[in-house]
């Protein structure tokens, strides 16, 4: 399929859910809350380089377990939808060549970006998508990339990658501190300027730029974090985090309660993946420095 | 378990490497040289035999280890004296069955065939072959010298071997962790192409949009394989395919058929990139409808055309057999052969291996990326009936760290077929959580991380007479096969 034509069909779904297709959620017991997240899945095919899919699985799924509808939209390069209309974007990891395209492209597309994270729209971004949210990013070798500038922050690309698993603490309003996991694999340093707060501090792994102990960045409702994993299946407790302010923005704060899940499944996976990270802690890379044995 | 050459060959190379005789390595070391190389070599057998002595493995690295340690030009010296044809066949995906199939023509021909067949292919693995199939002086008296070479390993390996032959069966998106970005494996790749002398032959998959464009500066001749037939496919591919733009304007490629990932009929429709004419083409494919049965091939040649049964099912066995017939058609091997080579050939060691376990069945995959994973679920779901499943992944240097990529498996399309799952592995937790994504209901998996028990339960669930489908990555694959092994339902897999 065409770019065009991808654009035509992203149009025409637009004007049936504009008509109004409420149905009710196939799930039998759960019980339809009425209401609707609307998400924009910034360049789904040449920003997907990590599995990083499994971010929208967990949105998705964790919507659909609670009677919340979602409604996905893919957005394609060359195409400039109004951001204002989503309550949740996501924009993921590519290696450098897309990454260049993308560059490129989103700088139609960033008037709209930008006003949408004004108006309160929830981004989550993860590592090229990251970079690209901030001002530039100038690799190790090769021509700088123009960011859009939501995060304040630069990037430079550094000479070894960090590869490793990951965990940092984060704090946040209305659920107080939570360890965020996940797997690092970049070779770009980020630096945050005064606009842009840190996600959280890195309990064990490098994070921004391995020497400042931060990682991430947070401003407004725009999440950056160099985490994949993907992140969210694993931290259930950050998904929700994103459900609950992105509804919050289309329904008022306030007006929104998320039902509790049985998250045994996924508090499982999360402590494997911190245990993980804490024997992994102080290593440049997890392959590397990975004693062979058995 | 053995030491297993799949951990790190490089920091082997890099002890020890002031050796006396110089880079040449075309003929055989003198003095010194040689008696270090015949100490080498006969180190490696020993420690080789002892490792299946005591059944702590299949002693497919081992040897090849001990005998870098002692001269780190084991395999330049060994290789470079012999007049054997070198075939080398690496790429993300089908390395080994396209390397069984190629020994399998090449032994129709007639041809002595040394090959390292477990699967062991970095730096240690190859290096064991040499070890294992040299006398002490380091000559061999094989005819065919064939290679199955780790992508990631082949910048190592490359230029100690000199191949008359270099087969690339795909790039797909492989343990980013341990290799970086695909661009830069593939990158890597085409350099070393480029530097191949102009006696050589790259045999390149003509559907992979990237694989096809490899060595347009090699002076080495180019053959191209891959599919033709439209009976086969789907229109557009899947979500997991990597590469989906032109490799030149990045334009998006428009397919007309899309048989496995991004491997099909592509066109640019920016700049006009497509395939290159096929040297050797499957122009009919007819599948087994059971998922099981043999695939009915044409296959167009050069020299005409060529009718056979490959026993093994899925379109990713008929691009391993067009892979092997390139190398088989460059290294002279008789194409009259092919079919009765072909026919004849059995699965790889779990490459959905069918193993009895008694009266119950028992079918193994080893998958290690979202490409293997996605083909093995299509097969299985051509089985009919439920399916009780064991999936097994483990986080180790050789299956890779980071388990991200099974986001990127399309389990939702088996989900709904599972009776039951048992998890296992030591990394049983992601496994349970991507299943739970896939709607598959949190009361069937059960998460066992001891291999055996796991096992156990399995078939537990399949019940008498049942049929139990197990997928699992590197590690996990050896460690079960090891237990069935122990029970007597499989060979040791250095008997194959």
């Amino acid at each position: 399929m065409s770019q065009l034509e991808r654009l035509e069909k992203v149009d025409e779904s637009d004007k049936s859910s504009a008509g109004g297709i409420l149905t009710v959620s196939e799930q039998e017991q759960v019980q339809d809350s009425g209401m609707v997240l609307k998400i924009g899945h910034l360049y789904p095919t040449l920003m997907s380089v990590a599995a990083d899919r499994g971010n929208l699985f967990s949105i998705e799924k964790r919507c659909k377990w609670r009677g919340i509808r979602t409604e996905v939209e893919q957005i394609f390069v060359k195409q400039t939808p109004d951001f204002t209309k989503y309550d949740l974007i996501l924009f993921h990891g590519g290696a450098d060549r897309e990454m260049e395209l993308a560059s490129r492209d989103i700088q139609a597309k960033a008037p709209s970006l930008r006003e949408a994270a004004e108006s309160g729209t929830v981004f989550l971004s993860v590592c090229a998508g990251y970079q690209l949210l901030g001002h530039y990013y100038k690799p190790f070798q090769g021509p700088e990339l123009k960011g859009v500038g939501l995060l304040d922050l630069y990037t430079e690309g550094g000479d070894k990658r960090f590869m490793t698993h990951m965990a940092l603490e984060c704090e946040f309003e209305p659920i107080g501190k939570q360890v965020l996991v996940g797997y690092e694999n970049h070779s770009g340093r980020t630096y945050l300027g005064p606009k842009a707060q840190p996600l959280g501090k890195v309990l064990a792994g490098w994070g921004n730029n391995g020497k400042d102990s931060y990682e991430g960045a947070v401003y407004k409702n725009v999440f950056g974090t160099y985490l994949h994993g993907p992140v969210l299946p694993k931290n259930p407790w950050f998904t929700d985090l994103l459900i609950l302010r992105a509804l919050e923005r289309r329904y008022g704060k306030g007006n929104v309660q998320l039902a509790p899940l049985d998250d045994s499944t996924e508090i499982a996976a999360h402590d494997a993946a911190l245990k993980l990270a804490m024997e992994f802690k102080g290593t440049m890379s997890a392959i590397e420095a990975t004693p062979w044995k058995r | 378990m053995a030491v297993d050459d799949k951990t790190n060959g490089t920091h082997i190379e890099q002890q020890g490497n002031s050796d006396g005789h110089g880079q040449g390595g075309a003929t055989m070391p003198s003095g010194l040289g040689r008696a270090r190389l015949a100490l080498a070599i006969s180190a490696g057998k020993l420690a080789g035999a002892s490792g299946r002595f005591f059944r702590i493995g299949g002693g497919t690295s081992l040897p090849g280890m001990i005998a870098r340690r002692i001269d780190p030009n084991v395999l330049k010296s060994i290789v470079g004296a012999s007049k054997a044809k070198k075939i080398v066949i690496t790429g993300s995906n089908g390395k080994t069955t396209t390397a069984r199939m190629t020994a399998a023509i090449a032994d129709a021909s007639g041809q002595r065939v040394s090959q390292n067949r477990t699967g062991s292919n970095m730096l240690q693995g190859v290096t064991s072959v040499a070890v294992n199939f040299a006398d002490i002086f380091g000559r061999l008296d094989s005819d065919v010298l064939l290679f199955e070479i780790d992508e990631g390993t082949m910048p190592l390996v490359l230029p100690e071997i000199e191949p008359d032959v270099v087969v690339i069966t795909n790039i797909f998106r492989d343990q980013l962790d341990r290799y970086g970005e695909l661009y830069s494996v593939a990158k890597a790749l085409n350099k070393l192409l480029e530097s191949l002398p102009a006696s050589s032959t790259i045999i390149l998959n003509g559907n992979d949009p990237q694989v096809a464009n490899f060595g347009q500066n090699a002076q080495a001749r180019r053959l191209f394989f891959g599919l033709e037939s439209k009976e086969v496919g789907t229109p557009v591919p899947e979500q997991s395919a990597d590469i989906i733009r032109c490799i030149h304007c990045q334009e998006d490629l428009l397919y007309e058929v899309a048989y496995m990932s991004h491997l099909g009929i592509y066109r640019c429709p920016n700049c006009g990139y497509t395939l290159p004419k096929l040297d050797i083409a499957a122009t009919s494919i007819q599948l087994a409808p059971d998922g099981e049965g043999p695939t009915h091939v044409t296959m167009r040649i050069p020299e005409g055309e060529l009718h056979f049964e490959i026993p093994l099912p899925g379109l990713h066995n008929v691009y391993n057999a067009a892979a092997a017939i390139g190398a088989g058609l460059a290294a002279g091997f008789d194409m009259e052969k092919v079919p009765a080579a072909i026919g004849n050939i059995r699965p790889a060691f779990g490459r959905l291996e069918k193993i009895q376990a008694g009266d119950q069945t028992i079918y193994l995959a080893f998958v290690k990326n979202p490409t293997s994973f996605n083909l093995m679920l299509r097969l299985i779901a051509r089985h009919p009936g439920q399916k009780h499943l064991l999936l097994a992944a483990s986080h180790t240097i050789v299956d890779g760290e980071d388990f991200a990529w099974l986001w990127d498996v399309d389990i939702e399309d088996l989900a709904p077929d599972i009776l039951d799952v048992v998890c296992s592995g030591n990394k049983p937790e992601e496994l349970a959580m991507r299943l739970k994504y896939a709607e598959v209901p949190v009361d069937k998996i059960q998460l066992i991380e001891d291999r055996e028990a796991a096992l156990d339960a399995a078939l537990k669930n399949a019940g008498p007479g049942g049929t139990l489908y197990i997928m699992c990555s590197y590690t996990p694959t050896h460690e079960l096969r090891r237990i069935m092994q122990k029970r007597g339902w499989v060979k040791h897999f250095w008997e194959e």
